[in-house]
């Protein structure tokens, strides 16, 4: 499923603007610290998360995600989305918690 | 000076009621230390009655607090004043969480005055994460005059590395407390912007126990700590 069909059909919405959001994704993980996710994501997942430091930005290109999610309303910050514009991630906002947003990835058949 | 800059009062729940402001004091001269921090979590409260102890025993003192930021990194702040530990105590308690202790479960959080007897009693848990983020809390700590350690950076719990996956790039702390020459030397393999001569090291015991205390094993040219906190610190 390519990331825009994703938004489209889970009303999640966009933080980064301008971006490409024909990349595929494949999986879905879920994770808050940055040391487990570094050695456990695979490339291709929609990674979702409540953390919002700009270390998030690093970790994602790292395991190759094709998006971040980030969860039940943690506040994303002006910086975090510029960084990830600037390095061409697509960030993605969810008011829902981190089980409901896996549940409606899984929904999709992620 | 041979230092300990990481250790718990009886003020910090997890750590052991036998931690007085006087057992502390005398514990850190029986162990040959030249100066130490008392750095309770998310609070400098105890600080007042350390001062008093450190003073009658004459072992120097920062005043220090181990705050947990919003991303669950703990970070040592370090101040050459009492006052200025105490102004920064309005800071952390604007960004507390107001949760209950319940201290059969986590443990006693103790005040004490300098003779060693219990003055009150901290009912607002503070083993919580403040609402500050770990860079906010960076500038926090300076702008109320401390310097920053960022705690324990290799343990497996609340360090920088584990909850942020490295230390992010450009972050304005002053030192980096490891566990070891080894540990230091696998922050610089795996850092490759940190150079061993841009930071201060420290090797702390991050007591909650007396007998968890350091040694007087590790030592800090005066100098340093001069530049840190200022001369007249010796």
């Amino acid at each position: 499923m390519k990331i825009s069909e994703l938004i489209e059909k889970t009303g999640f919405s966009l933080a980064t603007r301008n971006l490409e959001t024909e990349a595929e994704v494949t999986g879905v993980y879920c994770g808050d610290l940055l040391s487990w996710v570094m050695g456990r994501g695979e490339p291709g997942q929609a990674w979702i998360t409540v953390q919002v430091h700009n270390n998030v930005i690093a970790v994602a290109l790292l395991r190759e995600f094709s998006c971040v999610i980030i969860a039940d309303g943690a506040m994303v910050s002006e910086d975090l989305i510029q960084k990830a514009e600037d390095e061409q991630l697509v960030l993605i906002e969810s008011n829902l918690p981190v089980y409901e947003t896996a549940q409606k990835l899984n929904a999709l058949g992620l | 000076m041979f230092y300990d800059l990481h250790m718990h009062s009886c003020l910090s729940p997890c750590a052991e009621d036998e931690m007085t402001p006087n057992n502390i004091c005398n514990m850190a001269l029986i162990k040959g230390l030249e100066i130490i921090a008392v750095t309770d979590h998310n609070s400098t409260r105890q600080l007042p009655a350390v001062h008093e102890a450190a003073v009658n025993c004459g072992i120097r003192l920062l005043y220090g607090t181990e705050i947990q930021t919003s991303e669950e990194v703990h970070v040592l702040g370090l101040f050459r004043k009492l006052e200025d530990s105490q102004t920064f105590q309005t800071w952390i308690d604007e960004r507390m969480p107001g949760i209950k202790n319940d201290p059969a479960f986590f443990g006693n959080q103790l005040l004490m005055n300098g003779q060693d007897e219990v003055i009150g009693i901290e009912d607002n848990l503070l083993l919580v994460s403040l609402d500050a983020t770990l860079e906010e809390t960076v500038d926090a700590i300076h702008a109320y005059g401390g310097k920053v350690i960022l705690a324990h950076v290799l343990d497996r719990q609340n360090s920088v590395t584990t909850q942020l996956g490295f230390i992010p790039m450009g972050l304005a702390y002053d030192g980096l407390e490891v566990k070891s020459e080894e540990q230091k030397l696998r922050v610089l393999e795996t850092h490759p912007w940190i150079k061993e001569e841009d930071t201060y090291w420290f090797i702390d015991s991050d007591a909650h126990r007396l007998i968890d205390m350091s040694e007087a094993d590790n030592f800090m040219r005066d100098s340093v700590f001069r530049k840190l906190w200022g001369d007249d610190i010796i």
